[in-house]
């Protein structure tokens, strides 16, 4: 959402970059041994490293190019993405919350509700995140940059900003959010080819919110997810990978720029 | 133009996997899955053959002539699995197919396979139909230890055995028509055992999330819960069961990761039926794969048992032909053949013409001993006659 935002270039390799995120983890773990949280920060810097090389090596060079091309180049992206750390780390289940030594604990919420730990501090991370976010947009300098470009990259050009700076900016937080998502995922129920699928289920989401709105983001995932777990719960949990893409057909049909977004938005997708 | 079309399709000879296969070498291509969705599993298996062969020609060969096995990874991909065989069979140096990935890959590589004679090996995956008795295909074999409804019957007089009383069960299968089935059979099985099916939950193969089915068999009550799928559903449904509190005991089916998954959960309630011998016993055989897998592959070695096993089932086979090989011969040898595993079974793999499959299955039941700190045999080898 970050990337769309700012670039109008809706990245389809989100997925993938969590994931990448949470197998470097994995290396750094055994690089670090003993220090697992040198190990965690290493993996979220490493993403946000991930993120500026992309674009300056690949992304960069899409520069007015059609917006269809480079979310075509994302897919590409994707797929080697996908097929380089099979070869590096193989198709195998990782658990790296035992490589760094910690155990996720359930923790009961009274009622017969229980969470893990790991997923509590995935809710935590997520409010902070995102608090953290809406602060940098409303109050910083690149921020406000980053906002200015998505609004109208030709007249902030002219205003002296830097695009490619801007860009550069907005594909390293992107990797980097997700890049700690894909770690808080693989931390609570292990890392496996899979994860990408959960980037998939963050475009319902996205859509349904609205792209390129930070509170539509909010209220499109929990729409989503609400509807996910009334779908298990009353319907079966078989349609609950199904229910998300339902939201977001029903979301296009009536109202397809989304809850927060704008027409003209929905019209560049 | 002519030249330089002429330079690459030698070029393409030279460097093409499987195109180029020494005449006097035995030669068997493997199509598996070494970087797709089951690559831990069968791409283990492709590596343990790789290795073992490895080790084979270092020893001089057999009938000593080297063996060659060309490798294609077939990602699980129907249309890759296709065009291996389509390579494999117009190599007429190639005397065998051995397919390690799953059953979805089966199919394009039977009807290339059929076509020009070749016997085929399936190795990891669940074994087809064809092989099972009494009218087995002559030119396709399994070593694979699965066969879903022997497994849960098996599992089920198990759980009867152990538990007394009445129980209630739960069933878990992913959303494939092999491991519902199982579940289904296991449902039926149970039936007049006093007991209880307490829902059977059954999961799309890309789930991320294992809470919800977690959830309903724990609101439905089970004492045990069954099933019988890929590992990724079932260890990750045990492990949301717990994250929920649930204190029943779950039993499943022990694919090659299970012994290091024993290790990692350390929980007693998680007992793994298998048909191969895991690494805890210490056996010879276990040293062997051991010391000869160190440093060759990027799987631990407690992974390489299925692919071991194929192996040793090839070169058994490759003994019993005369040289100069061909396809006909290597399958007149598969079809009687009896293959003593060292251990790595409860038995023997014995085929005849009507049975590629095996006459007999042994399982054993494995688990995690607090006392001990290690993974025990909680029960020891089970027979259950195929026919």
């Amino acid at each position: 959402m970050l990337i769309y935002r700012v670039s109008r270039v809706l990245n389809l390799a989100h997925g993938e970059l969590m994931m990448l995120a949470a197998y470097l983890l994995i290396t750094l773990t055994t690089l670090f041994g003993g220090h697992p949280l040198s190990a965690l920060a290493g993996a979220v810097a490493l993403s946000l490293l991930v993120g500026l090389v992309l674009y300056v090596v690949l992304m960069r060079r899409m520069t007015g190019e059609l917006v269809i091309a480079a979310v075509l180049v994302t897919i590409a992206l994707g797929i080697l993405l996908r097929g380089v750390m099979v070869l590096g780390w193989t198709g195998r289940t990782y658990h790296p919350i035992e490589q760094l030594g910690w155990t996720n604990k359930a923790i009961a919420l009274g009622g017969g509700m229980t969470i893990s730990s790991v997923a509590l501090a995935s809710v935590g991370t997520a409010v902070l995140l995102y608090c953290a976010l809406f602060g940098f947009f409303q109050f910083s300098r690149w921020g406000v940059r980053m906002r200015a470009v998505g609004e109208n990259p030709l007249l902030a050009s002219q205003r002296g900003i830097a695009l490619h700076a801007t860009y550069a900016l907005a594909w390293a937080l992107a990797t980097f959010t997700g890049g700690l998502a894909g770690i808080l995922i693989a931390l609570d129920s292990g890392l496996d080819t899979t994860m990408a699928v959960v980037g998939l289920k963050a475009f319902p989401a996205a859509l349904v919110g609205g792209l390129g709105s930070l509170r539509g983001a909010i209220a499109g995932s929990m729409i989503v997810a609400a509807a996910e777990v009334l779908a298990i719960h009353y319907i079966d949990p078989l349609v609950s990978d199904v229910v998300p893409f339902l939201v977001l057909i029903v979301m296009l049909l009536i109202r397809p720029w989304g809850l927060f977004g704008s027409e003209e938005e929905i019209e560049r997708v | 133009m002519k030249k330089l079309l002429t330079g690459c399709l030698i070029g393409f000879a030279l460097v093409a996997p499987g195109v180029a296969a020494a005449a006097d070498a035995w030669v068997f291509g493997l199509t598996g899955d070494m970087t797709g969705r089951d690559s831990a599993n069968s791409g283990a298996a492709a590596d343990a053959i790789r290795i073992y062969f490895e080790r084979v020609n270092a020893k001089g060969g057999i009938q000593g002539r080297k063996v060659e096995v060309l490798m294609r990874d077939n990602q699980s991909e129907p249309s890759r699995a296709a065009t291996d065989a389509q390579v494999f069979v117009n190599n007429d140096d190639l005397q065998l197919i051995v397919s390690a990935s799953l059953s979805s890959t089966y199919a394009p590589t039977i009807a290339e396979a059929k076509r020009k004679g070749v016997p085929i090996l399936f190795s990891a995956g669940v074994c087809p139909t064809e092989v099972f008795p009494p009218t087995a295909d002559p030119l396709l074999f399994c070593t694979s230890g699965y066969a879903a409804e022997k497994d849960v019957e098996f599992a089920v007089d198990y759980m009867r055995k152990m538990t007394n009383g009445a129980f209630k069960l739960g069933l878990l299968s992913m959303a494939i028509p092999i491991s519902r089935g199982g579940m289904e059979h296991a449902a039926k099985y149970s039936a007049g055992k006093n007991i209880q099916i307490a829902g059977h939950e059954s999961a799309p193969p890309p789930t991320v999330n294992y809470a919800p089915y977690a959830t309903k068999l724990k609101d439905a009550g089970a004492d045990w819960v069954l099933s019988w799928a890929p590992w990724i559903t079932q260890v990750k449904t045990f492990e949301a069961l717990r994250q929920q509190g649930w204190t029943g005991k779950f039993i499943t089916y022990g694919h090659n990761v299970a012994e290091e998954e024993l290790k990692r959960l350390k929980d007693p309630g998680l007992l793994v039926f298998t048909t191969n011998a895991m690494f805890s016993d210490n056996q010879p055989i276990h040293a062997d794969i051991q010391a000869a897998a160190a440093g060759k592959t990027k799987y631990p070695h407690t992974y390489l048992n299925e692919g071991w096993i194929a192996a040793t089932v090839i070169e058994a086979a490759l003994k019993k032909v005369a040289w100069p090989p061909s396809r006909a011969k290597v399958a007149e040898a598969m079809n009687g053949l009896s293959v003593e595993l060292g251990g790595l079974r409860g038995g023997a793999i014995v085929w005849s013409a009507q049975n590629h499959y095996r006459q007999d299955l042994y399982y054993r039941v494995y688990g995690w001993d607090s006392a001990t700190n290690r993974v025990k045999t909680v029960a020891d080898w089970v027979n259950k006659p195929v026919n």
